[in-house]
C-alpha cells in the first residue's frame, strides 16, 4: 500500500516538473520569431519522453537496490554508475526523435557539433539525474520508514495483546480446589446449600472464562462477579469474615478491565482473613468523581507488611493497568486505620 | 486405636474429615487446629499418632510445621492440599501420603489403610525430612514459653546447649528449653548458620567474637554477648576452617 502510494506521488511530481519545463521553454521562445511554436515542444517533449522512459526503467530496476537504503553512499553509487549509459541513451534517443520530427515537417534540426552536444548534455544530465536520484532516495526512504513504523506498531500491538492475554486475571487453582472441597463437605450436611454454592462457583467460572474474550466490562458486571467470589469465600471462612458493599449508583456503568477487582479482593482475603485469628471485616467502596472511578477494598485487622502487595495477583493487576491506561490509572496499598486498603483509580476511557 | 489430629484453616474442610473419620471405630479424633502455631502446640500436647495436615495455612504452613518436628518421634503425617504442585512432586510417595482436595471417601479409606499398616512401626520421619528439604533451613524456631509455643528468629539464637534429651536455646533475652536432640536441631536450622564447638554445644557463627588459645591446644570461644565457651579439640579443625584460619 505505502510503496504504491509513494510511486504515484513520485510520478505526479515528475509530471509537474516536466509541465513546468515545457511551459518555461514555450514561454521563453514565444517572443522569438525565428522559432515556431511547436519547436520547444519537440525539444522538451522528446527529453520528457526519454527521461520518463528512464524513470520507468529506474522504478523497475532500483527496487532491488532498496536493501542499500541504509547505506546511502552505496545506494547512490549503484544509481550513478549508470550515468554514462543514461547520457548515451538520452542523447541518441532524444536527438534522434528531434531529427525525425524536423525531417517529417521538411526541416533540419540544427544544433551544436556532436562533441559539444555530448559535453553540454553530460553536464545537464549529471545535474538532472543527481537531483532526481536524490528525490527518489527521499521517496524510497520515506516508504521504507513508513513500512518499518507500521511493522513496529503492529509488533507493539501484538506484544501488548499477548501480554494482556497472559496477565488476564485467572481464578487461582487453590481457590478452585478449596471451593470444590467446601462444596464436597457441605454436601454431607446441607444439600441445598451445597447446590447453591456449586451454582455460584459455576457462574464465577463461566464469567472468568468469558472474561478471556472481553477486555473491558462495566463496574456493575464486575461487581456481580466479585459478589460471587465473596459469597464462596464467606462460606469457606464461615464466621471469620463479614463483607459490606458501598457502591455509588453513578459509578455502576463505569468501564473497568474485566476480572481486575477479583485478585484485589483475593489479596484482602489472603492477607486479612486467612492470616487473622479474629473475625475480619472487608468493605468495598466505589465512587465516581471528576471523571475518575475510585474503588477501595479495605480489610480490617492487618498491618501492611512488606510481603503484602508483592503477590503475583496485584503485580498482574498493575501491569494490566499500565498496558491499558498508561500512567493514568493507579493501584496502591495503604495502611488505613485498623487495616489495609487497596485503592484503585481508573480514568473514564482507556485512550 | 489411631489417635488423629485434624488441621485445616477452613471449617467446612475440617467438618468433612471429622464426619468421615467418625465412621471408623479404630480412629479416635483427639483434636483440631486451624493454624500452624496451634498445630504445633496440639502435636506437643496431645501426641497424636497421625495428623491430617493442610499445607496452606496462616502463619506457619503445614510444611513449616512439619519441618519443626523431631523426625524420630514425629506423628505420621498425611498432607492435605488443594493445589500444591511443587510439594506433591517432591514427596517420596512410598513414604508419604497426601490427600488432594476434594477427595472422596474411597480415597480417604486408602489413606487410613496405610496409616493402620504403619502405626507403631515407623514414625513420620520421612515426612519431616521431606518437608525440611522443601522449606530449607528454618528461619524461625518453635520454642515453648510456659504453656504456649512461640516462634523466635533463628538469627536471634546465640548458642545451643544439649542437656540429656533437651536443648537449651540461648538468645539475648531468654533461654528456652526444647525437647529435641542437638543433632536434629542443627539439621533443621542449617549448617550455614550454626557450628558445633563441643559435643554438646553449637554456636551461631555470626555471634562469634574472638577465639583465644588456652593451655595444651584448647581454645576459648567468646561470643558477642560475652558468653565464654570451650572449644573442644575434636571440633577445632572444623571451626578453624570455617573462620578462615
Amino acid at each position: 500500500m505505502a510503496p504504491a502510494n509513494s510511486n504515484r506521488a513520485l510520478y505526479a511530481l515528475w509530471g509537474l516538473f516536466w509541465l513546468l519545463m515545457i511551459v518555461v521553454a514555450v514561454e521563453d521562445e514565444r517572443q522569438n520569431h525565428f522559432i515556431a511554436w511547436w519547436e520547444p515542444l519537440v525539444w522538451e517533449g522528446s527529453s520528457c519522453i526519454v527521461a520518463t522512459f528512464w524513470l520507468a526503467l529506474q522504478r523497475r530496476v532500483s527496487k532491488r537496490w532498496d536493501e542499500h537504503l541504509d547505506h546511502p553512499r552505496r545506494w547512490f553509487g549503484k544509481h550513478l554508475a549508470w550515468l554514462p549509459l543514461i547520457i548515451l541513451g538520452f542523447v541518441s534517443a532524444a536527438y534522434g526523435m528531434r531529427h525525425a520530427v524536423y525531417a517529417l515537417v521538411g526541416r533540419t534540426y540544427q544544433h551544436a557539433p556532436w562533441g559539444s552536444v555530448f559535453v553540454y548534455e553530460s553536464v545537464k544530465l549529471l545535474l538532472f539525474t543527481s537531483l532526481w536520484v536524490c528525490i527518489i532516495f527521499g521517496f524510497a526512504s520515506f516508504a521504507r520508514w513508513q513500512q518499518e513504523r507500521e511493522r513496529l506498531l503492529a509488533l507493539q500491538k501484538h506484544l501488548a495483546e499477548s501480554q494482556l492475554a497472559q496477565l488476564k486475571a485467572q481464578l487461582q487453582p487453590h481457590f478452585l480446589f478449596n471451593s470444590l472441597n467446601t462444596i464436597s463437605a457441605l454436601m454431607q450436611v446441607d444439600v441445598p446449600r451445597a447446590d447453591r454454592l456449586l451454582t455460584r462457583l459455576a457462574d464465577l467460572l463461566r464469567s472468568s472464562l468469558q472474561a478471556g474474550a472481553r477486555q473491558m466490562t462495566s463496574l456493575r458486571e464486575e461487581l456481580q462477579l466479585l459478589e460471587l467470589y465473596a459469597q464462596i469465600m464467606e462460606e469457606r471462612f464461615a464466621g471469620r469474615v463479614t463483607l459490606s458493599w458501598n457502591i455509588a449508583d453513578d459509578a455502576l456503568e463505569a468501564a473497568v478491565p474485566t476480572m481486575l477487582l477479583q485478585p484485589v479482593l483475593e489479596n484482602a482475603f489472603k492477607h486479612g482473613v486467612e492470616r487473622s485469628r479474629v473475625p475480619v471485616s472487608i468493605r468495598i467502596d466505589a465512587i465516581q468523581r471528576d471523571d475518575l472511578l475510585h474503588v477501595t477494598i479495605h480489610n480490617s485487622g492487618a498491618t501492611l507488611a512488606a510481603a503484602h502487595g508483592s503477590g503475583i495477583g496485584l503485580r498482574n493487576c498493575r501491569e494490566r493497568l499500565d498496558l491499558i491506561y498508561g500512567k493514568r490509572a493507579s493501584l496502591d496499598l495503604v495502611q488505613d486505620g485498623d487495616g489495609v486498603a487497596a485503592r484503585l483509580t481508573l480514568p473514564r476511557s482507556p485512550e | 486405636m489411631i489417635r488423629v489430629l485434624i488441621v485445616d484453616d477452613e471449617p467446612p474442610a475440617r467438618d468433612k474429615l471429622r464426619r468421615w473419620l467418625a465412621r471408623h471405630s479404630d480412629i479416635a479424633l483427639v483434636g483440631e487446629a486451624d493454624d500452624g502455631l496451634a498445630t504445633a502446640a496440639a502435636i506437643a500436647r496431645l501426641k497424636p499418632d497421625a495428623v491430617f495436615l493442610d499445607i496452606q495455612m496462616p502463619g506457619l504452613s503445614g510444611l513449616e510445621v512439619a519441618a519443626q518436628l523431631e523426625p524420630a518421634d514425629a506423628p505420621l503425617l498425611v498432607f492435605v492440599t488443594a493445589f500444591d504442585e511443587h510439594a506433591i512432586k517432591a514427596f517420596d510417595l512410598n513414604a508419604i501420603d497426601y490427600l488432594l482436595k476434594p477427595y472422596d471417601e474411597d480415597r480417604l479409606q486408602k489413606t487410613l489403610a496405610r496409616l493402620r499398616e504403619r502405626q507403631g512401626i515407623e514414625p513420620g520421619t520421612a515426612a519431616v525430612r521431606s518437608a525440611r528439604s522443601q522449606t530449607g533451613p528454618s528461619d524461625r524456631l518453635l520454642v515453648p514459653q510456659g504453656e504456649e509455643l512461640q516462634l523466635i528468629d533463628t538469627a536471634a539464637i546465640h548458642w545451643l546447649e544439649a542437656d540429656d534429651n533437651y536443648v537449651h536455646v540461648h538468645t539475648a533475652q531468654a533461654r528456652f528449653i526444647v525437647r529435641r536432640t542437638l543433632a536434629d536441631l542443627l539439621a533443621q536450622l542449617g549448617a550455614e548458620r550454626f557450628v558445633r564447638i563441643h559435643k554438646s554445644i553449637a554456636v551461631n557463627i555470626a555471634e562469634i567474637k574472638t577465639l583465644s588459645p588456652l593451655f595444651k591446644g584448647d581454645h576459648e570461644v567468646t561470643l558477642r554477648s560475652g558468653a565464654v565457651l570451650r572449644l573442644s579439640r575434636r571440633y577445632k579443625q572444623e571451626l578453624f576452617a570455617l573462620m578462615g584460619g
